[in-house]
């Protein structure tokens, strides 16, 4: 009698000590500076290990070439999905309109015989009018922007097939379009992209932390500064590596980086990023200091009809023609929309990084390919991406409830 | 004006003029006359309660004073001079600070961020890009943070760099009020700050109002706690159903009459000022 219930109190509190344990570490780690990648970061690893295994093929060069340039369609409109997820919104036509984008591109630059940087200019232009045109109507008529993109969705799905005329599909030759996703660079300077990264990285890294020393701030630990520096150096040195050993850097990956440095730069270090996270944390707060909420929204659906334009043309670009199933038929915007929530940026606003919709999106990326390689049919592949996809919400979810009970 | 003033707090009252002043402020949701042409002044260096029961209108009428709602009717003065205030930004050029009841805050910004949420310093240079999109000088939001918290003791706040979402209801009251006087201001509106508050903190934040009316701001301190009220005002607004009721003197009043002239108004004949 006596030593049973000493088991059972026993097992119940180690029952409930870990599990509260976890989803504290996770909110912790979700909040700290380089703490949300780790997650994802994870599962990346876990991914690339698995198929490593089961199908070797998967960790050769040839095969990471492929996949980030497979990844990349996807993670550029994640992206931009995720500016608009941060403040609590969604974009439900991201695919469609990259998909106008990249037929507009195609029919300027075959059928016009427009100059191909010209028409891809054109293209990101009306990418970013689409874009605010849905922002305006949500930010000052009031409509949800699920039920705005919605429409807008079946609309520019609409306006895409026109452009597009009978044929239904346009082959993209131009060889600057072509070549966004055809060049790559010779070994010796992706060698020097890596070190001038790397000299970045701990340039900025340093200098912060000197000024901070100096001011007499709170000091990050030397294990998280140092750690951040060996972790970043080592991972552009083995991408490089990677990609050398088959056929060099791709533009578009130094592109991709490139944007996405930037607009985790505008998210996090501007007044502008700031006013996106209030609003994405409390709308009502952010008003009452005066942000203009509908303003911000306007901004952020320009900004991902931009990245979706930039999409469609890097999509247009990589699969040499423009039809109307690589886009609009296909599953482009719920990788792109589940790129994002993997990447740990949440649903409800507030929370997440553009780096992590990279990362979201070589997630997907990875699956998708692990498991053409290890010949899966379509329908698990359909229900992987599900799986993965509900455990990535479900953790949001998960870590959101916590902060609503510590409230 | 001055005459006005006059009236409304009898011969008693410091020869000081109003520093604001609110005439005839009205503001209507929907059905509900939230407002039905309210008057309120506070001069500087004095503390001005705003008393009410639940719904009187005590928070809409500083919402609209501090720019977050705008008025439907009703003229502000500061000084004498008419001003209008139709954003947070004009209340906050005018030196009109605000601790919010229900704070304002958001929670998945760090303590810094949200303590100049809306002003951020940005950094030297940079001249060439529009000013939200110029790097934030966070250096500089932090060590001024850290010093607006410190001016308040809350030593139980760590440090800036914590999400306010993982802070105690009583640390970000703390927060509010910091990022409040922490600002230029000659008026500082506090909308039940002590609510989450135990004791040794209201004393704090009393005292907080006590350095601030001393330098000369003009306070408002809205309460449901009579003890405090009594302990810091100088003079008590009383409000009802959206309307004005009273100015009392503090020293000259008692808490009964305060309190009969929230519930019931001034059937009994007080000291008629409305
Ligand atoms: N945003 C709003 N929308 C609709 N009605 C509102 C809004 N804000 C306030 N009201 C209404 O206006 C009236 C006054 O509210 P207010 O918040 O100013 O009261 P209060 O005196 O601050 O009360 P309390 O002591 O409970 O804080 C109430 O009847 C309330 O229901
Ligand atoms: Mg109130």
């Amino acid at each position: 009698m006596q030593p049973d219930k000493a088991i059972k109190t026993e097992a119940m509190q180690i029952d409930k000590a870990p599990s509260m344990g976890f989803a504290d570490r996770l909110r912790v780690m979700r909040e700290s500076q380089f703490g949300a990648f780790v997650p994802v970061l994870l599962a990346l690893v876990a991914i690339w290990l698995y198929f490593g295994i089961t199908e070797p093929v998967f960790l050769s060069p040839r095969n990471f070439y492929n996949l980030f340039m497979q990844s990349a369609v996807v993670g550029t409109i994640a992206v931009g999905i995720t500016v608009v997820l941060l403040l609590g919104d969604i974009d439900l036509s991201a695919a469609a309109t990259a998909g106008v984008a990249a037929a507009l591109m195609a029919v300027l630059v075959t059928n016009v015989g427009l100059w191909g940087p010209v028409a891809c200019i054109i293209a990101i232009f009306v990418g970013i009018i689409m874009g605010t045109t849905q922002g305006l109507l949500i930010a000052y008529i009031g409509i949800p922007s699920f039920v705005v993109t919605l429409a807008g969705n079946l609309g520019f799905q609409g306006l895409m097939l026109k452009i597009l005329g009978i044929h239904g599909a346009i082959n993209m030759r131009d060889p600057f379009v072509r070549g966004i996703t055809t060049v790559t660079f010779p070994p010796f300077v992706g060698w020097i992209l890596a070190a001038v990264f790397v000299v970045g990285f701990m340039y900025v890294s340093l200098r912060r932390q000197a000024r901070r020393r100096a001011s007499g701030l709170e000091l990050d630990s030397s294990a998280s500064l140092y750690g951040g520096i060996i972790f970043f150096s080592l991972l552009a040195f083995a991408a490089v590596w990677t990609l050398n050993s088959y056929r060099g850097v791709p533009l578009l990956v130094v592109l991709l980086i490139g944007m996405t440095a930037l607009l985790s730069w505008v998210t996090t270090s501007t007044p502008f990023g700031r006013m996106l996270f209030a609003v994405g944390g409390n709308p009502e707060s952010a008003r009452r200091v005066g942000i203009s909420v509908q303003r911000m929204r306007v901004a952020a659906f320009g900004l991902v009809g931009m990245m979706a334009a930039i999409g469609g043309i890097v999509g247009a670009s990589r699969y040499a023609s423009v039809s109307f199933n690589a886009f609009a038929g296909g599953p482009l915007l719920l990788e792109a929309i589940g790129a994002a929530v993997i990447g740990g940026t949440s649903l409800f606003g507030g929370r997440g990084s553009v780096w992590n919709a990279i990362l979201g999106a070589l997630v997907i990326g990875s699956l998708g390919n692990g498991l053409d390689l290890s010949g899966a049919s379509a329908a698990d592949k359909l229900m992987f991406s599900g799986a993965i996809l509900l455990l990535a919400v479900a953790i949001d979810a998960l870590s959101r409830s916590k902060e609503g009970a510590s409230r | 004006m001055a005459d006005r003033a006059d009236k409304a707090v009898g011969p008693s009252a410091p020869p000081t003029t109003p520093h604001l002043v609110c005439r005839g402020v009205k503001k209507r949701f929907g059905g509900v006359e939230a407002l039905r042409g309210v008057d309120f002044e506070v001069r500087r260096g004095e503390v001005m309660a705003l008393v009410g029961d639940n719904g009187a209108g005590k928070s809409t009428l500083m919402k609209a004073i501090a720019g977050a709602y705008l008025a439907d009717d009703g003229e502000f003065f500061l000084d004498g001079e008419p001003v209008t205030i139709t954003t947070p930004f004009d209340a906050a050029d005018l030196g009109i600070q605000i601790v919010y009841q229900d704070l304002a805050l958001c929670e998945n910004l760090d303590v810094a961020a949200n303590m100049y949420l809306g002003t951020e310093p940005v950094q030297e240079g940079w001249h060439f890009l529009p000013r939200i999109l110029r790097p934030l000088d966070d250096l500089l939001m932090e060590k001024k943070a850290l010093a607006a918290i410190d001016r308040l003791k809350v030593r139980t706040l760590q440090s800036v760099r914590g999400k306010v979402g993982g802070l105690s209801g009583g640390q970000r009251q703390a927060i509010a009020i910091a990022r409040a006087v922490g600002a230029d201001s000659t008026v500082v509106l506090l909308d039940e700050p002590t609510a989450a508050l135990g004791v040794a903190q209201t004393e704090q934040v009393l005292d907080v109002v006590r350095t601030l009316r001393d330098a000369g701001h003009a306070i408002v301190y809205i309460s449901h706690n009579m003890a405090d009220v009594f302990d810091i005002s100088d003079r008590i607004t009383v409000l009802r159903h959206g309307g004005n009721v009273a100015i009392y003197e503090t020293a000259e009043t008692t808490t009964d009459e305060i309190v009969v002239a929230m519930t019931r108004g001034l059937d009994k004949g007080a000291n008629n000022a409305a």
